[in-house]
């Protein structure tokens, strides 16, 4: 079997690239080397409160409207793996290096059963958030930087991967008004930052938008003003994703 | 100091880690167990604390990879992960404090056996090894080897042909005999690979049982030999109240996550019986300390 990893040189696959962000180190899926994939990917990252669910569930509606069949894939939500990271959660039996591993796991169930066959069979498929929101929460957590990359060599490379930049203080300001409190693991209280989850969800998350801003270069993520109005937002998205849809044959029509 | 074959984990804390890391490998139906139930006791008679381990016995991904195995939707790289979850959780969360307490970690099965199963499944070796990057070095590695030819009778004889154990899900074509016989022999492959670069002591597990485990009883003491602690754990007066009730909670961890009911049941005294502390260097050093009460204590 052929892998692209060795020759150095990331292997076309239809509009996708097969994730190598690493020479030579990537799972040899059966997908590599054939014939292309002519679903679109689409994704959104960005810390929580930046907005990039409601634009994302905007562009979901406005290309079901035209027509395309869209499917849509949340972070952390394969049936498979969930009990488990629920467990894990419950109990706070999480290290960084499980917290990593056991949201690869859920990743890679989607993936497997889900995103790759749909992108295969020429679909639309919006994630809201990817192997980029891993990279930033699991370094955040002290997980080395190259080896987080390597677990998820496994990934599809996305069309267009959106990041929803915002300050941190907009994002804190917009979540302590939607709800009470903060999570454990969301917080970051598992490393120990500060006793007080809103300062801890504060240090976190601070550490997670300097993560963001390393990979705007590293992985080309194209960059959303999340303090605009949610219209100039979504006019911005719905642009940039036109322009590839338009290049793009063989999609799926909604039946 | 011990070392990992990568980047050590978040906290892992090496230089504490001083007990003894033994894995078992081998095939399915090698004769693991079996040899691990005669080490344990074997070892615990000389008075070590002895913790043993082994795959999907996790309390955060055990129960979880056994409902996906009962599926019919466990993907490669998933089940790959999956079994990597479970082995950072033992890690970090028994084999390392056990070590750490510094007890004789036997574990059944390591990273070799993983990265066996996913290479015959197609992920790619350097991105598989990449994620075992972070694991312990041990210090030594126990292959017990047994021709697929050899295999096959025991199978039959014990407990049938499995769907996971013939590999069903990589053979799917095929029927479970023969499917058995080329993932076996794939797994054999690849572990006679991995046996010359990570060093494994090759033993012939085909023979009797007795006959391994007198092998394999030479081979631990060789390893022990050279402990350092050796000397330590007979003379040392600092072998205090703490370091005795850290082994204990250990051992008692260790043998409720074996057997729930039966340690439920089991008051500490009986532990304490089990663990043969009447033979032990340690337990004539407590009795001089005349703390015949701590071991009581609940």
């Amino acid at each position: 079997m052929d892998i692209g990893g060795n020759t150095g040189i990331n292997p076309r696959i239809g509009p996708f690239e097969v994730f190598l962000p690493v020479e030579g180190s990537s799972p040899r899926l059966r997908h590599v080397g054939e014939p292309g994939f002519p679903g679109q990917l689409f994704v959104v990252e960005g810390i929580d409160g930046s907005g990039k669910s409601t634009q994302l569930s905007l562009l979901h509606k406005w290309l079901e409207s035209k027509g395309y069949g869209v499917v849509f894939s949340q972070w952390n939500s394969s049936e498979l793996v969930k009990d488990t990271t629920k467990l894990g959660k419950k109990k706070k039996m999480l290290t960084p290096a499980t917290f990593s591993l056991i949201h690869a796991t859920d990743f890679a169930d989607r993936i497997e059963r889900n995103i790759l066959p749909l992108l295969k069979a020429g679909a639309v498929v919006l994630c809201d958030r990817y192997i980029y929101t891993a990279f930033a929460r699991d370094v955040a957590r002290g997980m080395d930087r190259r080896w987080v990359r390597d677990l998820y060599g496994f990934a599809a490379k996305p069309t267009v991967a959106f990041y929803f930049r915002v300050p941190l203080e907009t994002a804190i300001g917009r979540l302590v008004t939607g709800r009470d409190g903060f999570k454990f693991y969301e917080a970051g209280l598992d490393i120990g930052l500060s006793d007080d989850p809103t300062e801890s969800f504060r240090l976190f998350q601070g550490r997670i938008v300097d993560e963001y801003e390393k990979m705007i270069p590293e992985f080309g993520l194209t960059v959303i003003d999340a303090t605009l109005p949610v219209e100039v937002q979504q006019a911005q998205v719905r642009q940039i994703v036109q322009t590839h849809l338009d290049r793009a044959r063989n999609l799926r029509v909604r039946p | 100091m011990r070392q990992t074959y990568g980047k050590a984990l978040p906290g892992m804390k090496l230089p504490d880690l001083a007990g003894k890391l033994l894995v078992l490998e081998g095939t399915d139906c090698a004769g693991r167990t079996t040899q691990i139930d005669m080490l344990r006791p074997w070892l615990e008679q000389q008075g070590h604390a002895v913790l043993d381990t082994g795959m999907a016995r996790s309390s955060l991904a055990g129960e979880g990879i056994r409902r996906a195995k009962e599926g019919n939707n466990l993907g490669r790289v998933t089940q790959s992960l999956f079994y990597a979850t479970d082995f950072v959780d033992r890690l970090e969360n028994e084999v390392i404090p056990a070590l750490r307490a510094g007890f004789i970690v036997l574990t059944d099965r390591y990273i070799y056996s993983l990265m066996a199963r996913a290479i015959v499944r197609g992920m790619d070796p350097a991105w598989i090894r990449g994620i075992y990057s972070a694991a312990l070095i041990p210090d030594a590695v126990f292959y017990l080897r047994v021709d697929v030819e050899q295999l096959i009778p025991r199978v039959i004889f014990s407990r049938g042909f499995d769907y996971w154990e013939s590999g069903m899900d990589v053979f799917p074509g095929q029927d479970m005999y023969e499917s058995f016989r080329s993932y076996q022999a794939a797994l054999l492959a690849e572990f006679d690979k991995l046996s010359v670069e990570f060093r494994f002591e090759t033993l012939d597990a085909s023979a009797d049982a007795k006959i391994v485990f007198a092998q394999l009883q030479v081979k631990v003491q060789r390893v022990l030999d050279g402990d350092s602690r050796r000397e330590y754990l007979r003379e040392s007066h600092s072998l205090d109240r703490e370091y005795l009730h850290k082994v204990f909670e250990y051992a008692a961890a260790a043998t409720m996550r074996r057997s729930p009911d039966q340690a439920v049941a089991q008051p500490r005294e009986a532990m304490a019986a089990n663990h043969n502390w009447a033979t032990s260097p340690m337990s004539s050093h407590a009795s001089r300390q005349n703390d015949g009460g701590f071991l009581q204590r609940k």
